[in-house]
């Protein structure tokens, strides 16, 4: 129980210190951060706009490990764990889009631009969204996890080349794409980066993980609890 | 009230951690009610 206070603690710290560090032209403590051209105070989204995007990657790659796990083994403790992790996936992937979008709309003009990244993470939505649909269009409970399983590493499989490969070969609006001057790769890599959000930034994406984590254990614990009841009810 | 923003960015920040905060708290709104729904199935 002390873990999940410390990281409620952590990320409560988290967001208080991103949103009230101030910025200056020339930083000169720990406590200060630079103004990015361009950016401005817009540039503290970067600790919460791209760990939701981050968590959803991690949570499709477990829907993904799961489904492989299911269909070796045929467990349905595995098909409940890849279907919660799709979930809250697709939780995460809709906050990355909404907050991505606001972003854009205070940068780039408009909500929705069409940048590869936006593209990319539109399809992803479309394809988890299928998944649910394929989910709740079976009733056969085997059936619906073994085919759910397929779907689940197919879908996996793209996540990667829509997120990771995709948006660096082809030129767009977000930082690192390609044909970027700063390289390729997104903003936290870059030089243009400094330490004291480069730490923020990591301890805000490792805080999310966590809480990611925690959100996946509850669901499939109830979920759980919810097929040892119906087997139990099954029987007698 | 995009000029408002646009002067004040801090706040599109708020907005956009408030929208995180939001979409993290309605997921556990359902999780409850699916919490509900076992307990029913238990009683």
């Amino acid at each position: 129980m002390t873990k999940k206070y410390l990281l409620g603690l952590v990320l409560t710290i988290i967001f208080i210190v991103s949103l009230s560090i101030p910025m200056v032209p020339f930083p000169q403590h720990w406590y200060e951060f630079p103004i990015i051209p361009g950016l401005e105070e817009k540039a503290r989204n970067i600790f919460f706009h791209v760990p939701m995007a981050w968590v959803s990657v991690i949570a499709f790659i477990t829907s993904l490990v799961y489904a492989i796990q299911f269909l070796r083994k045929k467990n349905s403790l595995d098909d409940i764990k890849s279907a919660s992790a799709a979930e809250i996936g697709l939780v995460f992937c809709f906050l990355a889009t909404v907050t991505g979008a606001i972003w854009a709309k205070f940068n780039w003009g408009m909500f929705w631009n069409w940048d590869p990244r936006q593209t990319s993470i539109f399809i992803l939505l479309l394809i988890y969204g299928a998944y649910f649909a394929l989910r709740s269009a079976i009733d056969i409970e085997e059936k619906r996890a073994t085919l759910s399983a397929v779907y689940a590493i197919i879908a996996g499989l793209t996540v990667p080349f829509f997120i990771f490969v995709m948006p660096r070969i082809t030129t767009g609006l977000h930082p690192g794409s390609g044909g970027d001057p700063n390289g390729n790769g997104p903003l936290f890599q870059s030089k243009g980066m400094a330490s004291n959000m480069r730490v923020l930034f990591y301890l805000s994406s490792i805080g999310f993980c966590l809480l990611y984590f925690w959100m996946w254990n509850l669901r499939v614990r109830i979920q759980k609890i919810a097929l040892t009841q119906e087997e139990k009810s099954f029987h007698e | 009230m995009y000029e408002f923003f646009s002067e004040h960015q801090l706040y599109i920040v708020l907005t956009i951690v408030l929208i995180c905060w939001a979409g993290i708290f309605g997921y556990l709104v359902r999780l409850d009610k699916k919490i509900q729904e076992v307990e029913k199935s238990i009683h």
